[in-house]
């Protein structure tokens, strides 16, 4: 998991709403509201990162643990791909 | 209704009881129809029909029905007609010099807090339709008949001109308390209504702009005419307005919460 390089989809809207990333998905017919959290790690969701790279950045940005942001990453992305958000289903 | 011209011709007295009970505050001369129905009843089947050109005539079974689909198709119409305005699925009042929608899926309270919230001080634009103008957040009034699903609470009592069909209440113009506002309202505030059985008393929970517009969003009925898919519509009015999730619980004091929220300070 740790070593997944996910990417988000790229046939979705995004807009940037104070703080908030709201994320349409026509082919779904869905609309999501990412907190800050969560928009953090689907914007760097770019196919090229790995999970622990993004972990690592969360641990950079805030005030978070490593094991902890490592969970909240992992935790993120199982959400986005349920959400059908990531292009990459992870395992 | 919005600044187009819709005449309805009713063929027999039955339907157009119906139609007057529903659409009365917005009769007056159309000048230019934009939309032209006959509607009335087969004398074979009783059957209610629903005629307008460019369509296949509509039937149905019951007054309930032939006014439901009558509703629907107008609304439908209306968007193509005012694709300029942001529809929202919403009821409409005004307090003040201001407006608040109440923002629910069908079945989700809307009509009965209207009602209540009618004798409360506030003054009714719609109960079904959120025409909002993106340019100036006006939004405008719809101001047919209110339509409840079911009766209100003993202390909200209907009156006895209620028109019953066989699905819905109809409480004509006449009959709302504070009569209809005529014209466009600025939006101050937007109540995306919850319903929880387990809530012992109604509780407001203020939305972040982001969380308020996939709401709005959610509830557009015309996204796709606008700009952006419709987003950036939703995202205009969610960023204008204060945005609140109430859980609604008793409806005096769901109508106390409500009111208070919408006079605490920004």
């Amino acid at each position: 998991m740790v070593g997944d390089r996910p990417k988000r989809r790229s046939d979705v809207s995004i807009r940037e709403v104070e703080g908030d990333t709201v994320v349409l998905n026509r082919a779904a017919e869905q609309i999501h509201r990412l907190n800050s959290t969560a928009s953090f790690i689907w914007h760097r969701c770019d196919g090229r990162r790995t999970v622990r790279d993004i972990a690592d950045e969360l641990t950079g940005t805030f005030d978070v643990e490593p094991e902890a942001a490592n969970e909240a990453v992992v935790a993120a992305l199982r959400q986005l791909d349920q959400l059908g958000l990531l292009d990459h289903t992870l395992g | 209704m919005l600044d187009r011209g819709i005449r309805v011709g009713c063929q027999e007295p039955h339907s157009q009881a119906l139609v007057t009970a529903a659409y009365a505050p917005m009769r007056g001369d159309p000048g230019v129809t934009d939309l032209d129905y006959i509607v009335g009843r087969d004398g074979a089947q009783a059957a209610f029909f629903i005629q307008r050109a460019g369509r296949e005539p509509l039937t149905a079974p019951d007054d309930g029905t032939f006014l439901a689909r009558l509703d629907e198709d107008v609304a439908i119409e209306l968007q193509k007609l005012r694709a300029d305005l942001y529809f929202i699925h919403a009821a409409v009042l005004k307090r003040a010099d201001a407006a608040v929608m109440l923002v629910a899926p069908s079945g989700g309270g809307k009509s009965t807090l209207c009602w209540a919230l009618l004798h409360h001080g506030f003054r009714y634009l719609s109960d079904e339709l959120g025409p909002v103008d993106l340019r100036t957040l006006d939004i405008h009034p719809f101001p047919r008949a209110l339509a409840l699903k079911k009766g209100p609470p003993a202390s909200y009592p209907l009156p006895s001109k209620t028109v019953r069909t066989s699905r819905t209440l109809h409480v004509t113009a006449a009959d709302i308390p504070g009569g209809t506002i005529r014209g466009p309202a600025p939006l101050s505030t937007v109540f995306f209504l919850t319903y929880d059985p387990d809530a012992l008393a109604p509780s407001v929970r203020r939305l972040t702009a982001g969380e308020a517009a996939a709401r709005l969003y959610a509830n557009a009925l015309n996204p796709l005419a606008h700009a952006g898919e419709g987003l950036d519509g939703a995202i205009r009015i969610a960023t204008a307005s204060r945005c609140f999730e109430l859980t609604t619980a008793e409806l005096a004091s769901t109508c106390a919460l409500l009111t208070a929220t919408m006079e605490r300070p920004l």
